[in-house]
């Protein structure tokens, strides 16, 4: 048996509208049912779930064998796991925004801060960066910040509170991450999986 | 840990130093306190550092890199050596016990990765399950003959399928042989360098071992945590999660082979 972490949000609803277009029925039925719990068993695959930053350090300890996370978590922090394969859904990117008539930007309020700074290290700007839970958007409207760096999937959520784009950083998208000594010793049922979903 | 785990520990830790004792190894036992050297710190930055007397010294992380200070500074009478001990990485205690072999030649080491197995099957119920090698130089034949970035290494070692065949195309060897389920590598490998000196030596160690019937796996993204290891590498595990063997070459002309006595199966 093997274990996939799936990350929830977005991403699970991104992956199971991959799985309709590509009519992999098996694991859909019993994925989107409705008293799913914490762990769903199909045949002879457990899936997880669970928020997106768990999902690698579920994957580097061995807990699971294998994970569907966003890129942007593992930009973020180095794990000791293989980054197997981009997936074909979760496609998004980072950027930097703030208010239109901003003129200078000295301070960035990002809730993925190795990524802020690293941006701005290599464009050579001293910034100094806040370090955010949620809710970014607010830090420019309050005067906590004079920009930020965030995910942008439409730019909605930028355009209703009045904030722009300056650039963008990255593209995000899903990635298939696997264990380091599972991916040897359960060979077979990691490489079943891999081409059920189209990986290989 | 329950009486029974740490005894069974000390008297495989026991039998392992007589085995060794038996086939002409010099056990040593070390100072865990050793002199700090700044290539230490980049090989492990676990290394616990502190200073006494306006000196800076170390608490041994890793029994390899110990002996090879020791080698490096002393001549030695031995070119086989066995060792049991503590080793401590960010504050905590694991057991090590191991071979070094310098100078060896190629069936030196497979007579020691031979000994190693038969001493673990001996002790164990359980049957191995997989024997993971690779060689760092096999890399370097790929990127040599097909003329590629050198920055094609880094999406080797992560396994990244998709953007190896982004970069490279679905048709090319390095790809296709990224994408084989890894235990079918080793032919697409000796496909192409089948007749150089490293498949040679991969080849002759899955002849050796065809006794203990496991699965042999070449993978070019198997890589050691310890980034002093410059060629050849391997893991063999048991039916668990975590390897019960781990070594490789050093140094150009030396070899390590590590025994798991914390959760590779033997406990």
């Amino acid at each position: 048996m093997i274990t996939v972490a799936l990350t929830k949000g977005r991403l699970f609803e991104d992956f199971i509208k991959y799985m309709e277009e590509n009519s992999l029925n098996d694991y859909l039925q019993a994925l989107t049912a409705e008293n799913r719990s914490l762990y769903t068993l199909i045949d002879n695959v457990k899936f997880i779930f669970a928020k997106g930053p768990d999902v690698p350090t579920y994957v580097e300890s061995g807990v699971a064998d294998l994970g569907i996370v966003g890129s942007d978590i593992l930009a973020e922090d180095p794990f000791n796991i293989l980054n197997v394969s981009q997936l074909p859904f979760g496609e998004c990117h980072f950027s930097v925004a703030g208010l239109p008539d901003q003129e200078e930007v000295e301070t960035i309020a990002a809730k993925y801060t190795n990524i802020a700074f690293e941006h701005f290290k290599h464009q050579k700007k001293d910034v100094s960066i806040i370090h955010l839970n949620g809710s970014v958007e607010l830090a420019p409207l309050l005067g906590l910040s004079d920009a930020i760096v965030d995910i942008v999937q439409t730019g909605g959520t930028l355009r209703d509170n009045g904030l722009v784009e300056y650039e963008k950083i990255m593209d995000i998208h899903a990635r298939l991450i696997a264990n380091k000594r599972t991916f040897y010793t359960k060979e077979d049922e990691i490489y079943k999986f891999l081409r059920e979903i189209g990986v290989i | 840990m329950k009486n029974e785990l740490i005894i069974r520990r000390l008297e495989l830790a026991r039998d392992y130093m007589n085995l060794l004792d038996e086939a002409g190894y010099q056990l040593i036992d070390m100072n865990m306190v050793e002199p700090f050297h700044i290539e230490d710190k980049r090989h492990h930055s676990s290394t616990i550092i502190f200073e006494k007397n306006e000196q800076l010294f170390s608490i041994r992380s890793d029994w390899t890199r110990s002996l090879l200070n020791y080698n490096e500074n002393y001549y030695l009478s031995h070119r086989f050596f066995g060792y049991f001990g503590p080793v401590v990485r960010n504050y905590k205690t694991f057991y090590q016990a191991g071979v070094e072999l310098y100078r060896p030649s190629e069936h030196e080491v497979l007579k020691s990765i031979d000994m190693h197995l038969s001493f673990a099957a001996g002790q164990s119920d359980g049957e191995f399950q997989s024997i993971i090698v690779n060689d760092d130089k096999l890399l370097d034949l790929y990127i040599d003959k097909y003329q590629l970035d050198s920055d094609i290494r880094h999406l080797v070692y992560e396994k990244n399928i998709s953007e190896i065949r982004k970069r490279l195309g679905e048709t090319h060897p390095l790809y296709q042989l990224m994408a084989a389920k890894v235990s079918d590598q080793i032919n697409l490998i000796n496909g192409e360098f089948g007749d150089g000196e490293i498949m040679s030596f991969i080849n002759h160690l899955n002849e050796y071992l065809t006794k203990y019937h496991m699965k042999f796996i070449v993978d070019l993204s198997f890589r050691s945590p310890q980034s002093y290891y410059n060629g050849f590498y391997f893991q063999v595990f048991l039916d668990h999660d975590h390897p019960l063997l781990s070594g490789g070459e050093y140094n150009s002309n030396a070899f390590g082979i590590a025994l798991n006595l914390s959760d590779g199966g033997l406990l």
